[in-house]
């Protein structure tokens, strides 16, 4: 709500709301800079955004109505596997006369609010740079997480939990015990492993694959699997010391917080770029949404500074710095088109259950081996209803891979290994969850680092495809450092009853009242 | 600027900490003034009660105020008659305690106000205590504190024993490296599963799946000791007896020795001597004069005398009598000698078992050969499974062990004395020889067994390892006539055992020194060498 009296002087201007964009605003505003925060459309996140199940239906409308909007993503392709309406709503099972639902479409669109669907599903490393960089920065409280809690993987043509941390690997059965010594003492080995260290156990390994160094070392296939595919999440041809590097980020997270090192976001990934707004904002940053730039121009002012000035919606903005998502930012502006990357296939599936039966509600990381000798490893994440992802009795799967072909023949096969994709009817005894709904599409890869032609705009990278965080706050850091050289990136935000109120201070101009109002980025 | 927020400098954090401090304790220390007061005066009250409680309540570790409120509880209860009234100030104790422990999870005096509440009123709600329990080791699973109350707690409300096992498994599987879950195991186990049928204190298949659970612990951390604590236990768990020995019956003296530790009253009741198959009443005595011990002496007044038949009863732990003949092995020189057996009673099945963790043993020692815990197992193992056929393997592995494991070398000797005198033994107990000579591969620091040797006449302790330390177990050679300690590291003759020689060789025992040998042969008439 930009009216005739809105400021158009400001220190940082950035748009877009992606997570690198969101860090980079939070962290400016977090020392003092004076800063705006727009994106050009309706809702937080960019690419990195989750919806409800209405604000899905509106994202592949506009993907299939204006390409030009979301120019990021092609290959869409959605289908339903049950009714549009219901025909009795619940029916009993017989044999165990528990009732299960019988989904219809409406349903969905009943329950639409209770969906939040990530475009960008990932999971935090307990003690990657994220989680440190929430606690360091009190952002923590504005989020709530929940744990992973297991990883499976599959082997010999079925779903098995993976023993990744002491306690998995003393109860399971599925390997023997001299095996489970071997396992232990590797995983510990790869602990142990330090880069600074010339003398260690890796050193002799560098130009070979970390399945060679497995088999060297006399691990059984089973184990090799486990480590390979699961735990360092590679395949057949991953280096030995990129695979240790692998594994030791994520055996380092495990005992943090839960079973498996790893957290989900509640709600979903698309909750942690507002978190990040929200402090921005909490610091006096101001917020625009549905503010789509036109033209970015630059000019000298006196002494040699640059400016930075934005056309959005017939008004000039001016700033000493722009930072700017990569999908929003005009290409004459980019040095050059980003890198020759691999696009991202995806896929999001709504099923009736989970696909491995556990005690509790699972929150699951599936890491499947590549199928085919062309393929990549898939990953696949799945989230209950306790995420707050979907109504009760339903799970959101996401599958993950670097495109060889295209979505939906990439991923489709993994799919048919653990879903019943035959639609039919939802109650009827199947070993595989049902699947209701889903959604193939490619993303192009933006997430290699863009440079601009002119100093003082930042272009931020988009979602890469890899299981964390990491490049993003890598890539905020270096931004924010680039802007605010010599400043703390995101020092702790006080608490509430830390804060002194001073009375004598005095009052700001007049707009500052509103930007009070415009403050929160979510209720 | 308005809405900007100023945070306080550390400087200001420090000192406004400190007058919070300072704050704390004045008060602190006005109330602590305000109970030793009303102590004194013996006013027992509900405002002491809430004085007290709000000094516990930052500090829990004040077991004085503690017994304070138990005494204005117990007044409380005989001045009230209204059953709701008193529990509701029970509950608020146990809010208290609750309170505490919040604070200080490992408070002795609240955890123990919270028993004694639970056993003073008369409407503890145990299932809910249990649930407490829970909770806690949910926060701190090895916190032995919380395991302490729950045994208390599942001995007051006898909750299904199956269940209490299986929370074991439950926190065992969470995090096995628990020394009390696994220890709380052991103790529903044997309960739970003993084998009725053979006497052992494990059934079979309950034994084996502990000792495949455990070594699952073991192989998966080798350096985490709970699980191999328990491992031990579990091997240890067989049947056992204690056993008579021998005996020596000489005109001069009677001893009789067991396999373990016994008193006075377990000797007289097990054990008759007869003389030409009369029963001989007499006076037992321990040698050492403990009131428990493996060697005791019977004095009687019925001579002794050539050629008379001596046997002794021996009533065996299960009520079975048992006649040991005794043997004129020189004249006037009676000895009865038991079967002697060392192997461990485990059942065919466990035996299996052990056989196969053996074998997961041994491939692991191949691709580790310099762990500790793999090698010791495996030794372990060895002599579980058949000790006289894997002696020399075993002894093997202990020597060794002394060198991976140089901080328990002490430990490894005692083991290799042990095994090798157990082997020694069962020769010795099939030949009528009166002398004992050791022949070790190796010298050794210490004599286990050593009352199966009382009836000797001739010990030959020679070119071992032996320090002075060992002179009190000596004792037991009671009718030992010519000991020979010649090349050991004796290094002094103080507490040489009262002992009725006629020579002594203390030869080549460089660090003893002469004159101490020179009073010691004064205050004795035997030979000594030296």
């Amino acid at each position: 709500m930009m009216d005739e009296d809105f400021p158009t002087d400001f220190q940082v201007i950035v748009v877009g709301t992606g997570m690198v964009e969101s860090i980079v605003a939070a962290a400016c505003s977090r020392i003092g800079k004076n800063v705006l925060h727009m994106d050009s459309s309706d809702h937080y996140g960019g690419l990195w955004a989750s919806y409800n199940f209405e604000g899905l239906q509106k994202f592949i409308k506009e993907v299939n109505s204006d390409p030009d909007r979301q120019k990021q993503v092609y290959n869409l392709s959605e289908k339903w596997f049950i009714e549009k309406e219901s025909a009795q709503g619940e029916t009993t099972d017989e044999n165990k006369g528990e009732p299960r639902k019988v989904w219809s479409q409406a349903d969905f669109a009943a329950e639409y609010r209770k969906f939040n669907i990530d475009t960008t599903p990932k999971l935090l490393f307990s003690r990657g740079p994220l989680v440190e960089l929430l606690i360091s920065s009190n952002i923590a409280r504005y989020a709530e997480f929940r744990c992973v809690t297991r990883v499976l993987t599959w082997l010999n043509d079925q779903l098995m939990p993976v023993p990744c941390s002491r306690a998995d690997v003393f109860a399971t059965e599925a390997v023997g015990i001299v095996e489970k010594r071997m396992l232990m003492k590797m995983l510990t080995s790869i602990v142990g492993y330090s880069e600074e260290e010339m003398n260690n156990e890796f050193k002799d390994w560098n130009n070979k694959t970390l399945k060679e160094y497995l088999t060297h070392k006399g691990l059984t296939p089973n184990l090799i699997h486990y480590i390979l595919y699961a735990i360092a999440g590679g395949n057949n041809s991953l280096p030995c010391l990129e695979g240790v590097k692998e594994c030791k980020k994520f055996l380092m997270s495990l005992g943090r917080y839960g079973n498996t090192p790893f957290l989900w976001p509640m709600y979903g990934s698309g909750e942690l770029p507002q978190c990040f707004c929200r402090l921005c904002a909490v610091f006096g940053g101001v917020y625009c949404l549905n503010r789509p730039i036109d033209k970015v121009e630059t000019k000298t002012v006196d002494e040699g500074k640059t400016v930075v000035t934005i056309d959005s919606k017939s008004k000039k903005l001016n700033c000493d710095h722009l930072v700017i998502g990569v999908h929003e930012c005009p290409e004459e502006l980019m040095s050059s088109e980003p890198a020759e990357s691999c696009d991202i296939s995806k896929a999001v599936f709504v099923t009736n259950g989970t696909i491995m039966a556990s005690e509790k509600e699972p929150l699951t990381l599936l890491r499947f081996p590549p199928l085919a000798d062309d393929d990549n490893a898939v990953t696949v994440l799945e989230v209950g209803p306790a995420t707050g992802s979907c109504p009760k009795g339903l799970f959101v799967v996401y599958f993950i891979t670097k495109k060889t072909k295209d979505a939906e023949s990439d991923l489709k096969p993994y799919a048919e290994r653990i879903f019943d994709m035959s639609g039919g009817d939802q109650t009827a005894a199947t070993d595989k969850p049902k699947c209701l709904w889903s959604l193939f599409y490619n993303v192009k890869d933006t997430s290699s680092p863009v440079s601009s032609v002119v100093d003082n705009v930042h272009v931020c990278s988009g979602p890469d495809a890899g299981l964390d965080f990491d490049r993003a706050v890598e890539q905020a850091e270096q931004i924010f450092k680039k802007i605010c050289p010599g400043e703390e990136f995101l020092p702790r935000a006080p608490n509430p009853e830390e804060i002194v109120f001073e009375d004598d201070v005095t009052h700001g101009p007049e707009f500052q009242r509103e930007q009070d109002e415009e403050a929160e980025p979510k209720e | 600027m308005h809405g900007r927020v100023k945070v306080r400098t550390s400087e200001e954090e420090k000192a406004r900490k400190e007058k919070e401090r300072n704050e704390k304790l004045k008060i602190f220390k006005h109330a602590m003034q305000k109970i030793q007061i009303k102590r004194k005066e013996c006013t027992l009250d509900k405002e002491l009660l809430e004085l007290t409680g709000n000094v516990l309540s930052s500090n829990p570790d004040i077991y004085t105020l503690w017994n304070i409120r138990r005494d204005i509880l117990q007044l409380f209860k005989k001045s009230n008659d209204n059953i709701e009234e008193m529990s509701q100030v029970y509950n608020a104790e146990l809010h208290l305690t609750e309170y505490c422990l919040k604070i200080n999870p490992k408070s002795y005096c609240a955890w123990h106000q919270r028993e004694w509440v639970l056993l003073t009123r008369d409407d503890p709600d145990w299932q809910k205590e249990l649930e407490l329990c829970n909770t806690y080791l949910k926060l701190d699973e090895r916190n032995f504190h919380t395991w302490d109350y729950r045994r208390f707690v599942v001995s007051q409300c006898k909750p299904s024993l199956k269940d209490e096992f299986d929370y074991t498994t439950e926190k065992l599987m969470d995090n096995f490296s628990n020394y009390s879950a696994w220890h709380y195991r052991s103790k529903m186990l044997v309960e739970l599963y003993p084998d009725r049928k053979g006497g052992r204190p494990i059934e079979d298949s309950h034994h084996k799946h502990e000792l495949k659970m455990v070594q699952n612990a073991a192989f998966t951390d080798p350096d985490d000791t709970s699980a191999w604590f328990y491992q031990r236990w579990l091997l240890g768990a067989v049947k056992t007896t204690i056993d008579l020995v021998n005996y020596t019956v000489t005109p001069t003296k009677n001893t009789f020795a067991f396999s373990k530790h016994v008193d006075k009253n377990y000797v007289s009741a097990k054990t008759k001597l007869l003389i030409n198959n009369c029963v001989v009443n007499g006076e037992w005595v321990s040698c050492t004069g403990n009131c428990y011990d493996v060697l005791w002496i019977f004095q009687h007044s019925t001579p002794i005398t050539k050629k008379i038949n001596i046997k002794v009863e021996y009533e065996i732990d299960n009520g079975q009598k048992q006649i040991i003949q005794g043997v004129e092995c020189k004249e006037m020189f009676y000895i009865g000698k038991n079967q002697i057996k060392f192997e461990r009673n485990y059942s065919e099945a466990v035996i299996e078992e052990l056989k196969d963790q053996l074998e997961s043993c041994r491939q692991l020692l191949n691709l580790e050969p310099d762990s500790k815990w793999t090698m010791l197992t495996t030794t372990i193992f060895l002599h579980c499974i058949d000790a006289k056929a894997y002696h020399t393997e075993a002894i093997q592995n202990l020597q060794k062990l002394k060198v991976i494991d140089k901080l328990r070398a002490g430990y490894y000797d005692d083991l290799i004395a042990k095994w090798c005198i157990e082997k020694q033994l069962c020769s010795d107990y099939e030949n009528a020889d009166l002398a004992l000579k050791f022949s070790f591969p190796s010298p050794v620091s210490s004599l286990p067994y050593l009352q199966y040797y009382s009836y000797c006449d001739s010990v030959d302790l020679s070119n071992q390892q032996l320090t002075s330390n060992i002179f009190p177990s000596l004792i037991v050679l009671q009718h030992c006539k010519k000991l020979s300690l010649e090349n050991n590291n004796l290094t002094t003759m103080k507490n040489f055992p009262d002992l009725d020689l006629v020579e002594l060789n203390l030869l080549g025992n460089e660090k003893l020194d002469r004159n101490e040998i020179e009073l010691f042969t004064k205050k004795y008439n035997f030979n000594i060498i030296y």
